[in-house]
């Protein structure tokens, strides 16, 4: 891969991440919303209302035309300040720089265990197709596709914390990030993320790995006295890899922000996707637009990176 | 403060033995003995606090936590009698009801030991909440109308902790503003006078590091979203003599569902969390928790849209009244409440001394549960026909009465009670098409309303012309009332009141809400004869059908003493300690 197409997948992607942030920018601005209406919501009489209302939005800079307060957000955002976060009163840099990490471990280990077992469940079912083991496989990967989140993670507490104490029931934020014992806190809830991931995983690859099995290459590659294990690992796994790491990486830029959402809440872990909901219906508007802006960089590298994987997956891929 | 008491009390705070303070017998007796240790968790559901800097708080739960280094002038126990916190003597008003004068305990102290004084609640009110450039959302508590201009009232130093609020005008719920009086520290916020930014973003503000020994806990640690910690204040004023508080740490721990902070609480994870009620039951045979179940001061209500874009019937009385009679109370209680709840009749809650039965209209119970008169009701107000000796509930063009109902999404009590008006309607012919919508939605849409055509910018009562932007007929929600001060409650009542989505309007109820808040009612029985009388005439009028005051189920850990139950049982918490 040529270094002026890495600079040109760079400079689009700045140009998509601006544009993201624009229409977020605007969308949220036009709407009907108002940060003076939680205040209104509980306001006695004798307030004159549209005073009140008027200096709210002038405590938050939303009083000013819509151009700029657009400059004046691009300008802050060049000198590195996000903004204050007036739903949880602190910068949204600092917001952004506690709660990134809650998300990442979660999702993170999520994605190793989905990963290193979503593809090991679809080598082992390809390699035993139609048979018991295969069927049986083929069951839980559906059922670990149905099972919603938040049902699973609620059982997951109701069994292993309430009934058997093995668990506390809740995120322990007091525990040191690269510990055991943080370790063990984050297993029900990595248990809960990766489940469904796993399961996907597994369908992919098993299908991916049947397609290829029947091709030329195979044939040949068995034709010569390959022994099966090598054909498997050698000519059928690599090549079924290509879309897998495409699916993979689309869910991971999916889950960082946002996708990991119901399983912070059931779990009371204070990572970003949590924090970014209450934004939105806190209109913290600083906050939704560092999280839209981080999160379409996210999308943009793991696609990024995707591309890069190809060219190491499939040598015939060249990007000029 | 005595060197050895505040020697011993720092002890404390660090871990060490308990309070040791020299009786007259000459012997020493550990004040915190038993008492001293462990972190009370409790459980809280739904969002998180916005700040801690409390001048711009709209939130109850920033209020809650900030209230747990900050304890206030007063506090009220569970049968409303005054604690005094920060007061020294009770508050005077003047024979005139026009000045109420102020003296605060002379051993309060800021963070940096700096005195508490009269003068920083005369900046507090003076610089930052009747100042402009702060905008204060309540400033309006904080004025009267005088010659037709709406003017702020005059605090005034007497003396190092005696101050004097002076009005030109009567109000005697007034008193119960100062009780909520909060304060800055002058030496501290004076910096910032003038830059709302500079302000918002303080950060001694934020983290309450100026508090002092103003309240039982002082700030520790709060990450947004999970938790606040706040740790023993071994300087606490209030602790001198005992040792108080006893817990090392104090947490408030949010979950994003209640099944998960009942989970937590049936684990023992939490030490308190309020219960629904359908799980009390269960929670009463866990022998490690015990129970409370405590009056509160809401109330549900079913409202009755008498602006012009709801069903036009409604804007009658006997309509009101005979669709208000077909709903049991009765019903609503055990069914959906689960028996913890009573019937509602008046928008004073029937814990608060305000409270009178006399001439209230007990709609919804007993003999004014029947149906049958409701439809003789309906029919008097021209909306039924006699046929085959029974009457037919029908609009005004012959045509089956349908009204649009409305409620928020997402609560188990809310949807049966939409099902149980549903059936009850049913009943007597009245068609109920249910919406559930979420609150945004339900603001926005629903509650804010303007003159069609006109450039108003839409709010909760634009006047009797205005109407919401989607037409709706009966909508069921949850309201309040300051059980001390019940006037407060005009909002949703008065002509013109901030929160009156309703459009209700009686000038006989206008005019006796103006006479709660003056000079006649500084006489204590007149005001309850003006309360009175206020409650007959609406529970007459029927703007709204009160529907039930709910009890609330409190969880503890039973190893948790010094609780007293009761409606404010958070008023000694700082007494309460590990067995």
């Amino acid at each position: 891969m040529d270094r002026s197409y890495l600079a040109k997948r760079l400079l689009h992607a700045l140009i998509i991440a601006w544009g993201v942030m624009t229409a977020s920018f605007f969308l949220m601005r036009i709407g009907p919303h108002s940060p003076a209406d939680k205040y209104l919501a509980t306001l006695g009489a004798g307030h004159n209302v549209s005073q009140v209302t008027a200096a709210i939005e002038s405590r938050y800079g939303v009083d000013r035309p819509l151009y700029e307060q657009y400059f004046n957000y691009i300008n802050s955002l060049l000198h590195g300040d996000w903004g204050w976060s007036f739903s949880t009163s602190m910068p949204v840099s600092d917001l952004i720089k506690i709660h990134w990490a809650y998300s990442f471990q979660l999702i993170f280990l999520s994605s190793i265990l989905a990963i290193i077992l979503g593809i090991s469940l679809g080598i082992f079912t390809a390699a035993r197709k139609n048979t018991k083991a295969d069927h049986i496989a083929t069951f839980f990967s559906f059922a670990g596709i149905s099972i919603p989140n938040f049902w699973l993670g609620m059982m997951l507490i109701l069994i292993f914390s309430v009934k058997l104490g093995w668990f506390k029931t809740y995120y322990d934020t007091g525990l040191p990030m690269f510990s055991l014992s943080n370790l063990y806190a984050l297993i029900l809830p990595v248990i809960t993320l990766a489940t469904g991931m796993v399961a996907g995983y597994g369908r992919f690859v098993r299908s991916s790995m049947l397609e290829n099995m029947n091709k030329d290459f195979v044939r040949t590659a068995r034709a010569k006295g390959l022994p099966e294990s090598v054909v498997l690992r050698k000519h059928v796994f690599r090549n079924a890899l290509l879309p897998v790491v495409t699916i993979i990486m689309l869910d991971m830029s999916g889950i960082i922000f946002g996708g990991a959402y119901i399983t912070e809440f059931i779990f009371g872990i204070p990572g970003l996707g949590w924090m970014s909901l209450k934004a939105v219906f806190s209109d913290d508007y600083s906050v939704v637009m560092a999280v839209t802006l981080i999160g379409a960089f996210v999308t943009l590298f793991f696609n990024l990176v995707a591309d890069i994987a190809y060219t190491y997956l499939d040598p015939r891929i060249r990007y000029e | 403060m005595s060197m050895c008491g505040k020697a011993a009390i720092l002890s404390a705070g660090i871990g060490l033995s308990g309070c040791l303070e020299r009786d007259s017998g000459n012997k020493t007796k550990d004040l915190t003995a038993g008492k001293l240790g462990g972190t009370f968790i409790e459980g809280a559901s739904g969002a998180d606090a916005e700040t801690l800097n409390w001048i711009l708080a709209a939130d109850a739960t920033s209020l809650g936590y900030i209230s747990l280094a900050f304890d206030g002038l007063i506090a009220y126990d569970n049968k409303f009698n005054i604690v005094n916190r920060w007061l020294k003597n009770d508050i005077k008003t003047s024979d005139d009801g026009l000045s109420y004068t102020v003296t605060i305990r002379d051993d309060l102290e800021w963070s940096d030991g700096k005195p508490v004084t009269s003068d920083d609640f005369v900046y507090t009110m003076k610089n930052l909440m009747f100042a402009d450039w702060m905008a204060y959302t309540y400033a309006g508590d904080w004025t009267e109308e005088v010659d037709g201009k709406s003017v702020f009232v005059e605090p005034v130093v007497e003396n190092e902790t005696t101050f004097t609020i002076k009005r030109k005008t009567v109000d005697p719920e007034f008193l119960y503003t100062v009780t909520d009086l909060m304060i800055y520290p002058k030496h501290i916020v004076s910096k910032y006078e003038g830059d709302v930014k500079a302000f918002t973003q303080a950060p001694e503000l934020n983290n309450l590091s100026y508090t002092g020994n103003l309240g039982p806990y002082r700030y520790k640690e709060w990450i947004r979203n999970d938790k606040i910690v706040m740790e023993r204040n071994p300087d606490y004023y209030l602790g001198k003599e005992n040792g108080e508080p006893y817990f090392e740490n104090y947490e408030v721990k949010i979950f994003g569902t209640s099944t998960a902070r009942h989970a937590a609480m049936e684990a023992g994870d939490i030490t308190n969390t309020g219960i629904d009620p359908e799980q009390v039951m269960k929670f009463k045979a866990i022998p490690s928790i015990k129970v409370f179940t405590v009056p509160t001061t809401g109330y549900r209500v079913l409202q009755y849209n008498m602006r012009d874009n709801g069903w036009e019937g409604l804007k009658d009385r006997k309509v009101r009244q005979a669709i208000s009679m077909s709903i049991s109370k009765e019903k609503i209680i055990q069914d959906i409440l689960l028996g913890f709840g009573e019937p509602a009749f008046s928008f004073i809650p029937n814990v608060s001394p305000w409270y009178s039965e006399e001439g209230l209209s007990k709609i919804g119970v007993g003999a004014l549960y029947d149906k049958t008169r409701a439809k003789e009701l309906m029919k008097e107000a021209g909306y039924g026909i006699e046929k085959n000796g029974a009457i037919q509930v029908i609009d005004k063009k012959g045509d089956k009465i349908k009204l649009k109902f409305f409620t928020i999404t997402g609560s188990k009590v809310h949807e049966s009670m939409a099902y149980l008006i549903q059936k009850e309607l049913g009943d007597i012919g009245i068609e109920v098409d249910i919406k559930f919508v979420p609150w945004e939605t339900m603001l926005r849409k629903y509650y804010m309303n303007k003159v069609p055509g006109s450039d108003q910018p839409a709010r909760n009562n634009n006047g009797p012309r205005a109407v919401s932007e989607e037409p709706w007929d009966l909508m069921y929600a949850g309201q309040s009332t300051d059980v001390l001060q019940p006037s407060g409650t005009e909002i949703f009542f008065v002509t013109d009141g901030g929160l009156n989505t309703s459009g209700y309007s009686n000038p006989e109820v206008d005019a006796l809400f103006k006479k709660v808040h003056s000079k006649e009612a500084l006489d204590v029985t007149a005001r309850k004869k003006i309360y009175a009388q206020l409650s007959k005439i609406i529970s007459e009028d029927q703007p709204l059908d009160f529907l039930a005051y709910p009890t609330a189920n409190i969880a503890f850990k039973s190893n948790i003493r010094g609780i007293d139950p009761g409606i404010s049982m958070n008023y000694n918490y700082q007494e309460w300690y590990f067995g």
